[in-house]
């Protein structure tokens, strides 16, 4: 009760979005579904990519190497998978390489105290580096992921639909943001968390192992962009491909920031960008201006919901600046 | 301090996203790629008059890229016993090298020199000037007057391969719509939109086709996860047949319709360019026919042109229409088969316009 009294203008939205939802789903189901479950779709690995972000830089450290976690995970996730015949084993490398990817990030950055960004932007180039280059063609997955429509949930009306008729990685998604806020929201490791992304000084004070800590989140929030890439390369189609992953590691840093590096906020963000590119393609052809025009509304959207709804985000205090013990910031 | 950290990693995120642009297209450097090999073995003397010298330069990309550079080669290789043609390629790794690659063949002495892809064009035009005792085959170049006297441009009716294809689509969907995944939107996935479309509604009046170009400019047509996004949208609305033309992108949705329940039954998908079923495997299930241009007889044409002195200058067209049935030959009705053939007859000899105008 008195999280709605707080947030009157945030349920209200979501009160009056989904009515809205459902009234399309009434008056057109298959285009109305269809729409959903693309929006969705595409937001999965923004979702994912973007919460491998919020971990990060909740703890202090800028990730801009997203892009460079998820294509090496999607590359390691499909070869593991073809050559092992197992979908198991390719979604578990998947994360497994976006956690050693988020080591490396950890290691120069937190132990190396090399700067944030440059370390991100080797990862970029190193991860397309690699992958292009290891890349082989015409290997296949034995079997396609399987499709789980999860029992009662959905056979909710349009959310059942789009959500509860999923994937294993989409729902891996799905369950994680909830989980993801309220572990930093809600408990003892999410307080120490984010003091050492706001103030680490004042944390080291009272007796926190910054660095330790900086190394762990950052490294295991390696899992999510792993996931990410394997969404991309094994669920999302089957098959890798070089620089499949066309941005959306920088997409996803975006809607980190657009989510206000907060786990719902940040699903919010990338369901709504996901269905205005929904929306864009289902208008082209149908109105009869350049495509061009219509390809920009996401965008355009976003823009504008950014600057009327979302008001000013603020990031973590302490994010970008290494911690050296003893000597403040 | 802060405000300038995020300054410079927008910067720096910018410069990612481009260096990233261009290093996901190149590949590790010349011919150390499988596939095709180079072969310089048994190599004569370029210079002399008996030896009958093929240099193929690839776009950026390499000869198996199971696209156009691919197609290319295997189309030089498939006369080079019959021509007693002897072969090398050059893969590029930056379109920065056109010229340079160019130059490694007429350095050599080259007879003929085959270059990849529209983008080569100018640094072809500009070779053949230079070099005017060398031929030259400019592969979807097409050659606006006045033409070099030694370029050849060998171009296709993108429109007529598209045709051809929504033809069959319009005989065979049971829903009445079909759907179209597209890469950007440049003349020849239009040509190929508009065929399709067009075709279908020729066999089939009513039905509808929804179609989809790609957004983004740099990684339009290397976006599997968008293609199969909305292919998928297109299946959920009712489409059956989802028709992939835009590399990468496309290949996403085909792989899509082969994953849907029903695929090889109620749903079906077409490929691209060349004949799928032997580069993509992944959309067996759903790969009905391919919209092809005949890429490797057209090299080959060309060739023995050269090789017998016949060529032209300019514009040569290669044909296009739609590549075998394979597992699906016993699904599709034999007199589809009939309606169809017979209309890619007309497309080749003239008499069926697509509806296509160009510009």
């Amino acid at each position: 009760m008195e999280w709605l009294k707080r947030n009157q203008v945030a349920a209200g939205s979501i009160v009056v979005l989904l009515v809205a939802a459902f009234i399309f789903h009434a008056v057109n189901e298959n285009v109305a579904t269809s729409m959903f479950k693309g929006a969705w779709f595409f937001a999965v690995p923004l979702v994912l990519g973007a919460l491998t972000g919020v971990v990060g830089e909740r703890s202090g450290v800028v990730n801009i190497g997203i892009e460079g976690q998820m294509l090496v995970a999607a590359f390691a996730a499909f070869f593991s998978a073809a050559a092992s015949g197992s979908l198991v084993v390719g979604i578990l490398v998947g994360m497994a390489a976006g956690i050693v990817m988020g080591a490396f990030l950890a290691l120069t950055t937190v132990k190396g105290l090399m700067d944030q960004i440059i370390a991100g932007v080797v990862i970029n180039i190193v991860a397309t580096g690699l992958t292009s280059f290891f890349y082989r063609p015409g290997k296949v997955l034995s079997s396609n992921m399987p499709q789980w429509d999860i029992p009662l949930l959905s056979q909710i009306p349009l959310i059942g639909d789009v959500f509860f008729q999923t994937g294993p990685i989409a729902l891996f998604a799905l369950l994680s943001v909830p989980v993801v806020h309220f572990a930093l929201f809600r408990t003892r490791w999410g307080l120490r968390t984010r003091s050492i992304g706001e103030y680490p000084s004042a944390a080291d004070t009272a007796g926190i192992d910054v660095i330790r800590m900086r190394l762990v989140n950052v490294t295991i929030g390696g899992i999510f962009a792993g996931a990410a890439g394997a969404f991309l390369s094994m669920e999302a189609t089957a098959g890798f491909e070089r620089g499949m992953t066309a941005g959306r590691g920088f997409l996803a840093l975006a809607i980190l920031i657009f989510g206000g590096w907060r786990p719902l906020r940040v699903f919010a963000a990338a369901l709504f960008f996901g269905f205005t590119n929904a929306l864009a393609s289902q208008l082209q052809g149908v109105i009869n201006i350049p495509q061009q025009f219509i390809t920009l509304l996401p965008y355009l959207l976003t823009l504008v919901v950014l600057a009327v709804a979302a008001g000013r985000v603020r990031a973590p205090g302490a994010v970008g600046q290494p911690f050296v013990k003893g000597e403040g910031s | 301090m802060r405000s300038h950290v995020k300054l410079s990693a927008v910067v720096a995120a910018g410069l990612v996203a481009a260096l990233a642009g261009c290093g996901g297209s190149t590949g590790p450097s010349t011919g150390s790629g499988g596939g095709g090999g180079t072969n310089t073995a048994a190599s004569g003397d370029c210079s002399s008059a008996e030896v009958f010298c093929v240099g193929l330069v690839t776009d950026v990309g390499k000869v198996d890229d199971k696209g156009f550079n691919q197609a290319a080669w295997e189309g030089v290789e498939q006369v080079k016993g019959e021509l007693g043609a002897q072969t090398k390629f050059v893969e590029t790794t930056d379109p920065k090298d056109y010229a340079k690659n160019i130059k490694q063949f007429t350095d050599a002495k080259y007879d003929v020199i085959v270059t990849v892809g529209f983008l080569m064009g100018d640094a072809t035009r500009a070779a053949g000037k230079q070099y005017p005792n060398t031929k030259f085959i400019g592969f979807d170049q097409f050659q606006a007057d006045p033409v070099v006297p030694n370029v050849t441009g060998l171009i296709f009716h993108e429109d007529q391969a598209g045709y051809a294809a929504g033809y069959l689509a319009g005989l065979m969907t049971k829903s009445n719509k079909i759907g179209v995944v597209l890469g950007q939107e440049i003349p020849p996935t239009q040509a190929y939109a508009a065929g399709y479309e067009n075709g279908a509604k020729a066999a089939n009046p009513s039905v509808t086709v929804s179609k989809v170009y790609h957004p983004a400019g740099n990684t339009a047509f290397n976006d599997p996860v968008w293609g199969a996004g909305e292919a998928k949208k297109m299946l959920a609305q009712g489409a059956d047949f989802i028709f992939g033309a835009g590399g990468n992108t496309g290949n996403g949705a085909l792989q899509e319709a082969a994953k849907t329940a029903g695929a090889g039954d109620k749903i079906f998908c077409i490929g691209v360019d060349l004949d799928q079923w032997d580069t993509l495997p992944a959309a067996h299930p759903c790969l009905i026919t391919s919209a092809e241009k005949h890429e490797k007889d057209g090299i080959g044409e060309l060739l023995k042109q050269i090789k017998s002195n016949t060529i032209k200058p300019g514009n040569f067209f290669g044909t296009a229409g739609i590549s075998a049935f394979h597992d699906f030959d016993s699904k599709v009705p034999a007199d589809v088969k009939t309606k169809v053939a017979d209309i890619v007859k007309k497309l080749e000899d003239g008499s069926q316009a697509t509806g296509y105008k160009a510009g």
